[in-house]
């Protein structure tokens, strides 16, 4: 018995030994975890989730990322924020972020809060813990830079990878101008749904456009699920409106594409997040009826074109992954934010957030949508009209079932069309 | 002309979301907080009978009607009857069930913007130089053809007074032999079936997505209160009242305002009078 009892030890003490010996590289080889706070039941949601995996899964099979002396994958632990639902609040996303942040140890926090409310509510939050976060999806809002600029001490650990709505309307504007130069135009109503982003976006709009000398025929602004846009378009066309310059990123925005086509509205729908009108889906959805309803897709890569060597690849690797096409806003910044992580964890060798702040800050790579830099005072990524300095946007119009890039002309791959019913 | 075609459009939508809440409630005194829920659901059962098993459209919107009503009949005798005349259990028991439904179809993949039916009649016209499109005026004419067919079907037909009897006093109908149960699961059959129906007329216009399942059951709700819950008449009558008040608020005071005028009518409608315009019920009973 007490040969046996020896025998058990002898084997428990071997076993403990070599685990000690051969479980330590394991344990070395920890996953970094990404944390990704996301409203999964919207396009800006599972777009970002997509391409964080698809960047996750290219890393790890390339074996990893360098730090130090070690290996190490990424892990992801998506938490659903809920906050593009209506009447979801904010608090609902900062308590998912906590616990992302406490519960699942996440060492990066890549991807939202989706919507602008939230975004910025999360900035103390993140403060607070310490965690540097790559925004990559929906916050469009110009505020979260300017704090970051103005309190950057406080704030520095908060970077925005993908374009925000002062650029798309820049963007925007250089359309309006080409229109008014080829045919004319000079009447925009807009339609703008009730939140942060697309407020802020449609008063400025306004007033960028009444500077610029259009006449804007009118300015509605609709609750989140409103249903019926049949006496803004009826508004629109009695006001001989040329451009229906749309901020909308709720589902219903479809109903108001779909009236605009039913009642032959002779104006240009010019979107900007206008998420009903990204996916790949949309035209069978509205059965055609959306054609020539142009919308923002914010980066290069969430519709093809060739802005850069890497944007097709991934457009393909996508595509072949998921079954589908990028959808619209996120699925690029978010492919890329993990690959911008990647690059700067291995310059600071280390996790530390500070460490790798510093080395985010430095951050110069080629991307699927251009040249990726951040501005080292407020960490938004740095536009550009052209790929090779900067982040370059994406404005598409759908022509004959398909998404045609018509902005930047450094990659456009088609020119804007009027629907036969404008005409002249 | 505008405020005219485009708010009886508007109050006919209202009215069709809230025809079966209505009946319901006011037959069993059942407030079927899962309204909308069923309301999404047979949007999602008819895009999946025409995508997925390749049924016709007016095959698959039948279908859907039917299962609705099946599913809602089922919710009532599964689970409502067991807190029937507890008043907060059965709207935690709905809304719970809401929830489920809501949740689920989320849960087996139908999230995004991409799932819509097509409309019955394409195209539009233009009546008073105003464009409209085909498919809202099917709206008003369905519309209209479901309230005559209401008011036929509650008076001329035995399972129509029945709920009627029902509706106005339970005791005495029991006493007549109209079992209360089901009354009842005929009321919540029905009352999803007219859920189904305004979801297949309206879905049409733009695209089935879970969260319109509040939005409707709130809609429904504001319509209710305000004609007096339970009260099909009044349902109809505070459809056209909240219909024309968002249209004129949409033109005299923007769209930003529109969903404010749904629940300020509520607020009013319970400070000022809580039976609502044709409510029959006692005001002590209606607060409860």
């Amino acid at each position: 018995m007490r040969r046996m009892r020896s025998l058990v030890l002898s084997v428990f003490l071997t076993l403990t030994v070599l685990s000690l010996l051969f479980v330590s590289p394991v344990r070395a080889a920890d996953p970094i975890v990404l944390g990704c706070p996301l409203s999964m039941a919207f396009l800006y949601g599972w777009a970002a989730e997509r391409g964080f995996t698809l960047a996750v899964e290219e890393i790890n099979a390339a074996g990893g990322v360098q730090v130090g002396s070690a290996k190490r994958p990424f892990k992801m632990e998506v938490i659903d924020t809920r906050d593009l639902e209506p009447g979801v609040p904010v608090s609902e996303a900062l308590l998912a972020l906590e616990k992302l942040i406490l519960d699942k140890k996440a060492d990066f926090i890549v991807g939202g809060p989706v919507r602008s409310e939230a975004a910025l509510a999360a900035m103390p939050l993140l403060s607070k813990h310490k965690k540097v976060s790559i925004l990559t999806t929906g916050s469009l809002t110009p505020n979260y830079h300017a704090m970051i600029a103005e309190q950057y001490d406080k704030f520095k650990y908060c970077f925005r990878i993908h374009g925000e709505a002062k650029n798309l309307v820049g963007e925007i504007f250089a359309n309006f101008a080409q229109l008014k130069e080829k045919h004319g135009f000079n009447n925009l109503f807009i339609m703008a749904q009730d939140v942060s982003h697309a407020r802020g976006a449609a008063e400025l709009v306004k007033k960028l456009a009444t500077d610029k000398g259009w006449n804007v025929t009118g300015l509605e602004i609709y609750p989140t699920g409103g249903t019926d846009f049949s006496l803004g378009l009826l508004k629109a066309k009695d006001t001989k409106t040329e451009i229906i310059n749309i901020w909308m990123d709720m589902p219903e925005s479809a109903i108001l594409l779909k009236q605009w086509y039913d009642m032959k509205v002779p104006a240009l729908p010019f979107g900007s997040t206008l998420a009903a009108a990204e996916q790949p889906g949309f035209w069978k959805a509205t059965d055609g009826k959306g054609e020539f309803t142009l919308c923002n897709v914010v980066n290069a890569g969430n519709a093809p074109s060739n802005a850069t060597d890497w944007t097709m690849k991934f457009f393909d690797a996508y595509t072949k992954r998921w079954k589908v096409e990028p959808e619209g806003l996120g699925s690029s910044s978010s492919y890329m934010a993990v690959y911008v992580l990647k690059d700067a964890i291995e310059r600071a060798q280390s996790l530390d957030s500070d460490k790798v702040v510093a080395e985010l800050e430095k951050t110069d790579i080629m991307s699927v949508y251009g040249r990726l830099r951040f501005d080292p005072k407020s960490h938004q990524v740095i536009p550009a009209a052209d790929p090779k300095e900067g982040a370059v946007g994406s404005i598409l119009q759908w022509q004959a079932g398909k998404r045609v890039v018509v902005y930047p002309k450094s990659i456009a791959m088609g020119e804007i069309q009027l629907p036969p019913w404008m005409k002249k | 002309m505008d405020i005219l075609i485009y708010g009886t459009i508007n109050s006919v939508t209202l009215a069709l979301y809230a025809l079966g809440f209505a009946l319901v409630y006011g037959v069993s005194r059942l407030p079927n907080f899962a309204h909308g829920a069923l309301y999404v659901l047979s949007g999602f059962i008819a895009w999946s009978a025409v995508n997925t098993l390749g049924l016709h459209y007016l095959l698959s919107v039948v279908l859907a009607m039917v299962i609705t009503a099946l599913i809602g009949s089922a919710i009532y005798l599964l689970f409502l009857i067991r807190v029937r005349g507890m008043a907060i259990s059965e709207i935690i028991a709905s809304y719970a069930i809401a929830l489920a439904i809501l949740e689920g179809l989320r849960w087996i993949g139908f999230k995004g913007m991409t799932y819509t039916l097509p409309a019955f009649i394409d195209g539009s016209t233009s009546i008073g130089g105003i464009s409209v499109d085909y498919q809202r005026l099917l709206v008003v004419g369905a519309g209209v053809a479901l309230v005559a067919f209401l008011w036929f079907f509650t008076r001329y037909t035995r399972i129509g007074l029945a709920l009627r009897g029902m509706a106005q006093d339970e005791r005495a109908a029991l006493m007549l032999g109209i079992d209360s149960d089901v009354m009842a699961v005929v009321a919540m059959g029905l009352g999803s079936m007219l859920a189904a129906l305004a979801a297949l007329l309206l879905l049409p216009l733009g695209n089935i997505v879970v969260e319109s399942g509040y939005n409707v059951l709130i809609l429904a709700i504001a319509v209710c209160i305000v004609g007096g819950i339970g009260s099909w008449v009044g349902a109809v009558m505070a459809a056209f009242l909240i219909g024309f008040a968002q249209i004129l608020t949409v033109v005299y005071l923007g769209a930003h305002y529109q969903m404010v005028v749904a629940l300020l009518a509520i607020i009013l409608t319970l400070i000022l009078k809580p039976s609502g315009l044709f409510g029959q019920q006692k005001e002590l009973e209606e607060r409860v």
